[in-house]
């Protein structure tokens, strides 16, 4: 399950939050968000636009879900839950209810989850 | 004749005092290679411990306001619920940014004679001050974060009544250094061992101590109660590959370099560690040796973590070391022996985890 985060001081971490919930709603969302991760931090609104041709969204609602901030609502509720849970850093996971803060290995993960599956087996 | 005869005398003097300094300098020497159990911390005579100033330096660690965007406090890469690090090869950054080494524990840091990998700091009122200006760290203001803690009405106060004066940042590392001497490893089986309780270690980690201290030469450089001789050696830890080409690691390995006076920081393709602070030929990749204290938590190790587990650790020494280093050499440790020695490590050296829970932050 993926969260909004659009980092506060970044110029346009807000518009590309809105450009994900609007691929989203044309069920772009992970392709989107590759696009955002890979094309980072080139994310002002003609790039995002650009991105959203890429992935042959409707571009006419696309705009207008980007410039009317159309996803504000589920943006705000993701803000509001970090935080409640307290969490101020990017990228941010819950592996079963472990907390993992900042940029981390494949290993990292792999060894979390290898210990979840394994403790999970032994109940 | 007399003349000669005197001068004799002389000499034999002066080679007996010369002896005698000797055995003298190699008794300390062999009394100073010991591991013995925690004492209580010392605590600077210029910032004495109080319960109160205590939970303002806890205050302090964990809030934010310290971090120049409000997302980082001295927690996020010192998290008690990882011993006191944050678990990663390179310690985390400040927001776009790369940090260049890793973070190490703060248990039992009240014992420590040098901060930093690179020693730069001699107390924890000095280092304190650090990260907090850092620009791949907190990357806070110093006036700045005084007056962001100067205008909470409830840390005013506290300032005001522990040291009768007004917030700043002189204080602010005061309180943070006392909380953190207070971080002390508990009950840990090697000073229970080594207070008396034989019981305290399995055979096996029995075992892995006499390696510790004979064929593995650990004690060499982890001794004393803090399990370090508090000094800076090149032991030539590969560079971390997964960092020396990114980017940012590189922005950042050219500031630390420049802000240093390197002259050809541009081209700098290697952390050089104490050298950036002392210059000298010696200090070339030299960082400090570690306290071995909590090691089995607080992995990954090495300056730049490039060592995830013990094992990897236990087989860089094993080896003799990184190559062209001129300190170590192969210790032809049987498998047998490396799984003794890591035992000794895991069993003796882990105390009862630090629960400490994050405050209510004014």
């Amino acid at each position: 399950m993926i969260k909004f985060f659009p980092y506060r001081y970044r110029d346009y971490a807000r518009i590309a939050a809105e450009a994900a919930v609007a691929a989203w709603r044309q069920g772009k969302f992970k392709e989107m968000h590759e696009l955002l991760l890979k094309n980072s931090p080139k994310l002002d609104r003609d790039s995002l636009i650009n991105y959203a041709k890429e992935l042959n969204l409707d571009i006419e609602k696309f705009i207008k879900a980007i410039d009317n901030l159309e996803g504000k609502d589920i943006i705000e509720r993701d803000l509001k839950l970090a935080k409640e849970l307290d969490l101020y850093v990017t990228p941010a996971f819950y592996i079963n209810g472990i907390k993992v803060l900042g940029v981390r290995d494949h290993e990292f993960f792999k060894s979390i989850i290898i210990k979840e599956i394994e403790s999970a087996k032994k109940k | 004749m007399l003349r000669k005869n005197k001068i004799l005398i002389i000499l034999n003097i002066l080679i007996f005092v010369f002896l005698l300094l000797s055995l003298e300098i190699y008794a300390s020497e062999k009394k100073k290679k010991e591991i013995l159990p925690l004492p209580a911390p010392s605590f600077p005579k210029d910032n004495p411990i109080t319960k109160e100033k205590i939970e303002l330096g806890k205050k302090l660690f964990f809030d934010r306001r310290l971090s120049g965007d409000g997302t980082t406090s001295c927690a996020s890469c010192h998290d008690p619920e990882k011993a006191f690090t944050d678990a990663s090869e390179i310690s985390l950054s400040y927001p776009t940014t790369r940090n260049l080494r890793n973070s190490p524990t703060l248990i039992n840091i009240a014992y420590a004679k040098h901060l930093f990998w690179d020693g730069r700091a001699k107390s924890l009122e000095e280092q304190a001050e650090f990260p907090i200006m850092s620009p791949f760290e907190m990357n806070q203001n110093l006036d700045f974060v005084e007056e962001e803690i100067r205008i909470v009405p409830e840390y005013r106060e506290a300032f005001k009544k522990i040291f009768g004066q007004d917030v700043n940042i002189k204080l602010i590392a005061k309180a943070i250094a006392t909380f953190q001497r207070t971080l002390i490893s508990q009950n840990a089986p090697i000073d229970r061992y080594l207070r008396g309780d034989k019981k305290a270690l399995s055979e096996e980690a029995k075992r892995g101590f006499e390696i510790f201290k004979g064929k593995g030469k650990c004690i060499d450089c982890h001794y004393g109660a803090y399990l370090s001789d508090q000094k800076f050696h090149s032991l030539m830890v590969p560079e971390n590959p997964k960092y020396a080409d990114e980017e940012k690691f590189i922005v950042t390995r050219r500031y630390v370099a420049k802000i240093n006076n390197y002259p050809d920081y541009m081209n700098i393709k290697e952390d050089l560690g104490r050298y950036f602070k002392t210059k000298k030929k010696e200090d070339y990749k030299a960082f400090k040796t570690p306290t071995l204290r909590e090691v089995a938590k607080t992995s990954p190790y090495m300056h730049n973590g490039i060592f995830k587990s013990l094992d990897e650790v236990i087989d860089f020494f094993n080896k003799g070391g990184g190559e062209g280093n001129k300190i170590l050499k192969p210790l032809n440790l049987t498998e047998e022996e490396k799984k003794s020695l890591k035992a000794f490590l895991v069993e003796a050296l882990s105390g009862d985890d630090l629960s400490v829970k994050p405050p209510e932050i004014p």
